[in-house]
């Protein structure tokens, strides 16, 4: 009997320990790795929508100040051509403004393969920071609907997951605020 | 002689049984009044203690409990002054609990039965907001359900997680950011998890859950 609650002991405090270097069940780390991953998806939508030639511009600018509060107030968003080897960063507002006037009739942009490369890690203040990255197709149109530019890049987007504390209706609220970094570019392609 | 002593010999043993029985039976008769007596005081004791326990909020009985023991003791018909002054006054009390529980019953059942046609016309909100055909139809949406809370800047609390009793809550937003959030996105992945109220029925306070 002794050594069964010697041995439920020890396993208990491995387990503690290993939640306290974390911090958190695996199913709640679960949730926030899909929080984060969310927020890119959102992000690819309000990218396609200022995108479009179809949305109104106030309605673009609404966009632009929900996609604006998906980043951190520093971020840049890197953009690449194929004509250039250069990589231009813009802060995330100048960004949207440069895709609602970019010289084309229509265009189309498509995000897919959005996964972690680098999965969210806790760093010495509590802040849980990873990589995501993601593949974008843009399709450029003229007037007569013919496709004039097509590239794809592939980029990289940190993301910073924090636990913060708000006040709603009188009682604390504990949430986790996801935040963008930096979308670097990592490769333009024809393809 | 010998029959002479015979015959008082069965005297005395009549009158012996005769006396004795008598006696026997006056005890029993005492034994049993009592027997009764205490029995009578006893529950008179268990009645007043019982009445008083339920004046003065001192038991863990339920409205239904205190109902039955208040019934038992009137069954017991003690014919007591102190008990039928204790059962006038538990009586009155019992009525109150149970009109107070039963308005709050009433109240209760009316906030589930708002909460859940709130549920049933948001939910049906966020899926017209997010499969609308133009973004003019979803914004006359927006419009429609943004009368249904108390402002645009009406909180709202996403649950990403319950974990024991625990959520974990997405960044908090306001009423008006969420819905054209559903607009945007085209998708409406959350559900009506908790609806606060004003004075004036309007929603000022709203949890919504991932599907």
């Amino acid at each position: 009997m002794k050594k069964i609650i010697a041995t439920l002991v020890i396993a208990l405090c491995v387990v503690g320990s290993a939640m306290a270097q974390d911090g958190l069940s695996p199913e709640r780390k679960q949730a926030i790795d899909s929080l984060a991953l969310e927020k890119v998806r959102d992000l690819s939508k309000y990218i396609k929508i200022v995108g479009s030639k179809e949305t109104p511009f106030s309605e673009a600018n609404r966009v632009i100040d929900r996609a604006e509060e998906l980043f951190m107030s520093d971020a840049e968003i890197g953009v690449s051509s194929l004509g250039s080897n250069q990589i231009t960063y813009y802060r995330v507002r100048k960004y949207f403004e440069h895709l609602m006037r970019l010289n084309y009739d229509r265009v189309e942009i498509e995000w897919y393969n959005i996964e972690y490369v680098s999965d969210l890690q806790r760093q010495p203040d509590g802040t849980y920071v990873g990589v995501i990255t993601i593949f974008q197709t843009f399709r450029g149109y003229d007037a007569e609907g013919n496709m004039v530019y097509k590239d794809t890049t592939k980029k990289d987007i940190t993301v910073y997951v924090k636990r913060k504390e708000t006040q709603i209706g009188g009682r604390t609220i504990g949430f986790w605020d996801v935040l963008l970094g930096d979308m670097r570019v990592k490769e333009t392609t024809n393809r | 002689m010998k029959s002479k002593i015979t015959t008082v010999m069965m005297v005395l043993l009549a009158a012996f049984i005769t006396i004795g029985g008598t006696t026997s039976c006056k005890s029993k008769k005492r034994l049993a009044k009592e027997a009764a007596e205490a029995e009578y005081k006893s529950r008179v004791d268990q009645a007043i203690k019982d009445l008083n326990a339920i004046l003065d909020d001192e038991t863990l009985w339920s409205l239904e409990e205190k109902g039955a023991r208040v019934q038992t003791i009137k069954d017991w018909n003690l014919q007591n002054a102190e008990v039928d002054d204790l059962l006038f006054q538990v009586e009155k009390k019992l009525a109150r609990e149970r009109a107070q529980k039963e308005e709050q019953e009433r109240r209760e059942r009316e906030e589930r039965e708002k909460a859940n046609a709130a549920d049933a016309v948001l939910g049906r909100a966020f899926n017209s907001i997010a499969n609308a055909g133009s973004a003019s139809q979803a914004n006359r949406v927006i419009n429609e359900t943004l009368g249904m809370f108390e402002s645009p800047n009406t909180p709202v609390l996403i649950i990403i997680k319950q974990n024991a009793g625990f959520n974990d809550y997405d960044r908090p937003t306001t009423i008006e950011k969420y819905l054209n959030y559903v607009k945007d996105q085209k998708k409406a992945t959350e559900k009506v998890h908790e609806i606060k109220y004003n004075s004036n029925g309007k929603i000022n306070e709203i949890e919504l859950i991932k599907k």
